[in-house]
């Protein structure tokens, strides 16, 4: 049996561990909240995007934009979206594990340094690493998505793809691979986003006007679109990591908590021990005196 | 038959609601919509958005964004909204202010950054413009 003050010694440190776990738990519920409310306010404004994008997708051929036109998959452009710290639970390695299943030529791009490590350590073919500061700026991803365009113009890359976290509920974050370019295959990711947001699409086939025209239109229809949805994908991400992180830290605390409780009745009883055995001494050595 | 119109921006639906008409700032001028109007899909330019609803008017500063008309639906998809009654005109003005003072060094500000400031500064342009008017 260890000594109490062994166990107070123990006892001490796992009081510090629930104290630090609760303190980040708070601060991630905080940071949560916020990060939740930008996820989920972008995303009507996002489903209203690719909606108007279908209109004008279906309208139009799709060789007249490079966005548009399907090509051959030589290699894939891929931006993995993680956290820059630890201790979110396996919100990063269940993103590592869809990356491990690419078994096709690829090129990645990060964004978060855990991605870049994890890169790294793979050694897989990373292109460029980004960091995004914690308030999400659009200001910051927008550069990631110019490069990745640029890149995906010049041919170095032929699709653009998006391994994020996507964010469900607090509890549930679920690891996605979305395609984003080229968008031969409009039709089929609305019907996926359809089918998610329980939204029915709206079939809608009659003779359209454009203004100022459809190529105009679609001009500046498109790179807003591929902006913003991806700026949706790092707001969903970042969302995941606050909550994911935040239920990390509830389930230490409450772990610490537990731990807390066995240790104090172990103390306790170590402790009665030692008065029983301190009274039985002192009353065996007064017999002998008497005796 | 009323119109609905719908505004949407990146915080959220800001506007939803029957309407008589609306009139659009699109990048060719202003269009009124009717009941019945032909599908159509326009770019948007900063300006402002009236919306008639029972005899009451009711005027919104509108960012730069796209419009659908599809049937009797409008859906605005525009980077800012604010009603007229809730702009701070001090307040724009400010911005207004910092953003030109920002610009005015603009070489050693990156492409982005600059242009997010442009587009600052015509919102901020297009609620103080609305603002006076509705005042004056």
């Amino acid at each position: 049996m260890p000594s109490t003050r062994d166990i107070r010694r123990r006892i001490k440190s796992v009081k510090n561990t629930r104290q630090i776990t609760k303190a980040m738990e708070l601060v991630a519920a905080s940071k949560m909240k916020k990060a939740q409310q930008a996820a989920l306010a972008g995303r009507p404004y996002a489903q209203l995007l690719a909606d108007m994008l279908a209109v004008v997708a279906a309208r139009v051929d799709e060789s007249v934009h490079p966005f548009l036109a399907a090509r051959e998959v030589k290699t894939r452009g891929i931006l993995l979206i993680t956290t820059d710290k630890g201790l979110c639970g396996p919100l990063n390695s269940n993103l590592f594990r869809l990356v491990s299943e690419i078994r096709t030529p690829a090129k990645f791009v990060a964004v978060g340094r855990k991605g870049t490590q994890f890169l790294a350590r793979a050694k897989r073919d990373l292109l460029a690493d980004f960091s995004v500061s914690d308030r999400t700026p659009f200001a910051e991803v927008r550069p990631v998505v110019e490069f990745m365009v640029k890149q995906f113009l010049a041919g170095e890359i032929d699709t653009i793809e998006v391994i994020y976290p996507r964010f469900k509920n607090t509890l549930v974050q679920e690891s996605l691979v979305r395609p984003v370019l080229p968008l031969a295959n409009v039709k089929d990711f609305l019907g996926h986003l359809h089918a998610e947001t329980g939204i029915t699409a709206r079939t809608d086939d009659r003779e359209m006007l454009f203004e100022p025209g459809a190529q105009q239109v679609l001009d500046a229809l498109l790179p807003f679109y591929v902006n913003r949805l991806m700026y949706q994908f790092v707001l969903s991400a970042r969302a995941s990591e606050h909550s994911a992180r935040m239920v990390a830290m509830k389930t230490a605390k409450d772990n610490a908590s537990k731990l807390l409780d066995d240790l104090t009745l172990e103390y306790n009883k170590a402790r009665q021990a030692g008065i029983t055995a301190e009274i039985l001494e002192i009353s065996a050595s007064q017999m002998a005196q008497s005796a | 038959m009323p119109l609905t119109l719908e505004i949407v921006t990146p915080e959220g639906c800001v506007y939803s609601d029957t309407v008589d008409t609306v009139v659009l700032p699109t990048v060719q001028g202003e269009i009124g919509i009717l009941p019945g109007h032909l599908p159509l899909l326009t770019q948007l330019e900063d300006g402002e958005l009236r919306v008639q609803k029972g005899g009451s008017m009711e005027s919104l500063a509108c960012g730069r964004g796209f419009a659908e008309i599809a049937g009797d639906k409008i859906s605005v998809l525009a980077e800012q909204a604010i009603n007229v009654a809730a702009i701070d005109e001090a307040a724009v003005e400010k911005a207004c202010r910092r953003a030109e003072e920002a610009l005015a060094q603009k070489q050693s500000l990156s492409a982005e950054e600059a242009e997010r400031l442009e587009g600052v500064m015509r919102f901020a342009y297009a609620q103080l413009d609305l603002k006076r008017r509705r005042r004056g």
